[in-house]
């Protein structure tokens, strides 16, 4: 036990440099990339929040959503409207954005949660499509296919080395918030659902109503994604909520490790910056993005991050 | 008092009766065994007391309160709390986190959603582990140990639970002759040291007649005998369905 508690802590002061090196480097990046990057930084790191959201349900609940990003969406439409109908303020617009998301999350999440596998994810994607064809179609609320523009944040937001900043500081503490959940007791239970949801209901756990807080919750976040992204962006369109866009953290989360807290991240870094690349030279970045995910789930089974942890351990376990 | 009644209660899995209006009284404090040839209905029984199937008929009391329609969690509140047949524990979780679980969710902190899960209940943990002899295997993986520790974790899983009412159904299943006979004696200190109520099922005639205080007997979901070790072996019936005139 003694001794399993020293490796603990050698592997958290390792963890604990990369840390602060992954964080020197992202708070001097608008310094050393072109603007171009720093946009793709930002939508990177945003993505990265939505990816971390799906991945709650994912990875730590065990449940596969495909509508994550009509949550997405709805936190971004609802900014969107707040700021050019009403002209409401940028932060109770935000904050708006988040209740919304999770508010409706907490009505589709209220029939989701009842379901299991296949069940559970064919329901997330029609409620998906649901949301996203009442935006799509009400032209005179959201303005249909055309979306809504001119979104735009405070003026001391507007230069995107600012609102890079803001972005940052927003996905830094949301992901210290749900890093302290998934190690919460409550986190403990997310993953004994996962594990086992018969033995986890006769210890007198109701599954349902934990399912349903961790849906909220995902919900919630997502919604904060969308509602940071859309005044960056300057507008927003119906594609947002489609299931194309809840594919993006489906992929990720292959791509990174969805076993892992960081795999997400890393996975969603990987497709947009990759994304961006290769837009320069060929149009075809459906068929590079296929080969990859083919690459990672032959070669690297569990993600880059989950492949790499399983190793790690083997590597562990024979030393001792 | 009866500690757990079940009153005619009757389990129809389409044309087959499971369980055929079987009306018992379980006492505080025994260790009551429920025995039965394959296919006897004894499981299916376990699963109509902890609300893992739904009762077509009858009613089960636990301490003079209703309980037939309650949920398996409600039940599990309550202080009933089971082990399943097939090992039923958490395969990529660690020894340590299983129990973990089980003292969060009956302790009422399961709903903490900001602190670390690693500082709690660590004595409870260990004392928990200790005392089903597992506290060196305690960051194993659950799918690494052995078939007889996995069923000693699923106990110490129930046991983080606090039940007032322990049901086991066949505990000693696959096991090994010395771990069969390690859990005999955990099965007693727990009936002794903490006053707890034990129901289960066994197959293992030497096991059932060992710690049981009570025998009931099922026979194609019928109770065909119900009284202390030396009156079911003497019971005539039972010698014929059941223990072949061997015994």
């Amino acid at each position: 036990m003694e001794q399993h508690r020293v490796e603990k802590q050698a592997s958290w002061l390792k963890w604990k440099w990369w840390l602060i090196l992954f964080l020197i480097a992202f708070f001097i990046a608008p310094f050393i990339l072109t603007e171009f990057y720093l946009t793709i930084l930002c939508e990177a790191l945003v993505m990265s929040l939505l990816a971390l959201s799906f991945n709650l349900l994912f990875g730590y609940m065990g449940q596969l959503s495909f509508g994550q990003a009509a949550f997405y969406g709805l936190g971004g439409y609802t900014v969107a409207l707040l700021v050019t109908k009403l002209h409401f303020n940028f932060w109770l617009s935000m904050i708006a954005g988040v209740l919304v998301a999770g508010l409706i999350g907490l009505i589709i999440g209220y029939f989701c949660v009842r379901l299991r596998g296949i069940y559970f994810s064919i329901l997330t994607l029609a409620f998906g499509q649901l949301l996203f064809f009442i935006i799509y179609k009400w032209h005179n609320f959201t303005g249909g296919d055309d979306g809504i523009q001119g979104v735009f944040p405070p003026e001391y937001l507007k230069s995107p080395t600012a609102y890079y900043y803001f972005i940052l500081i927003v996905f830094l503490l949301s992901a210290f918030v749900l890093w302290r959940l998934v190690h919460s007791p409550f986190g403990q239970i997310m993953k004994g659902m996962r594990e086992n949801s018969v033995r986890t209901e006769f210890l007198g756990i109701h599954i349902a109503r934990y399912q349903l807080i961790t849906f909220v919750i995902a919900a919630a976040l997502a919604g904060l994604a969308g509602a940071i992204w859309v005044p960056f962006y300057r507008s927003v369109a119906p594609f947002y909520l489609m299931w194309i866009k809840s594919g993006e953290p489906v992929m990720a989360a292959i791509l990174g490790g969805p076993s892992t807290f960081y795999g997400p991240i890393l996975g969603m870094f990987i497709m947009t910056f990759f994304h961006a690349w290769v837009l320069a030279f060929t149009h075809f970045w459906p068929v590079i993005m296929g080969t990859l995910i083919l690459i990672v789930i032959f070669l690297l089974p569990g993600g880059i991050l989950g492949f790499a942890q399983e190793k790690l351990r083997g590597r562990r376990s024979k030393g001792t | 008092m009866a500690f757990l009644q079940t009153q005619a209660v009757v389990k129809d899995f389409g044309k087959l009766r499971a369980v055929n209006s079987v009306t018992l009284d379980i006492r505080k404090g025994d260790v009551h065994a429920i025995i039965g040839p394959n296919g006897a209905g004894k499981s299916t029984y376990f699963n109509l007391i902890t609300g893992y199937h739904r009762i077509d008929s009858g009613k089960v009391l636990f301490q003079d309160e209703e309980i037939t329609k309650l949920p398996s969690y409600r039940r599990c509140k309550l202080g009933i709390t089971r082990s399943f047949q097939i090992t039923s524990i958490y395969p990529k979780l660690t020894v340590y986190e299983g129990v973990l679980m089980a003292i969060l969710a009956h302790r009422k902190a399961s709903l903490h959603f900001f602190s670390s899960a690693k500082k709690y209940f660590k004595e409870d943990v260990w004392r928990l582990l200790e005392d089903v002899g597992l506290e060196d295997q305690a960051n194993a993986q659950g799918d690494s140990i052995s078939h007889g520790d996995k069923k000693r974790l699923e106990l110490a899983i129930t046991l983080g639970t606090e039940p007032e009412l322990l049901l086991l159904d066949e505990p000693t299943c696959g096991m090994s002759p010395e771990e069969t006979e390690t859990t005999i004696t955990l099965i007693n200190k727990l009936s002794q040291v903490r006053g707890l109520t034990i129901l289960f099922t066994e197959h293992d005639m030497g096991v059932v007649f060992g710690i049981a205080k009570r025998i009931s007997v099922l026979h194609q979901g019928t109770l065909i005998a119900d009284g202390d070790p030396e009156a079911v072996r003497a019971s005539e019936e039972v010698q014929k369905v059941y223990l072949g005139g061997a015994a």
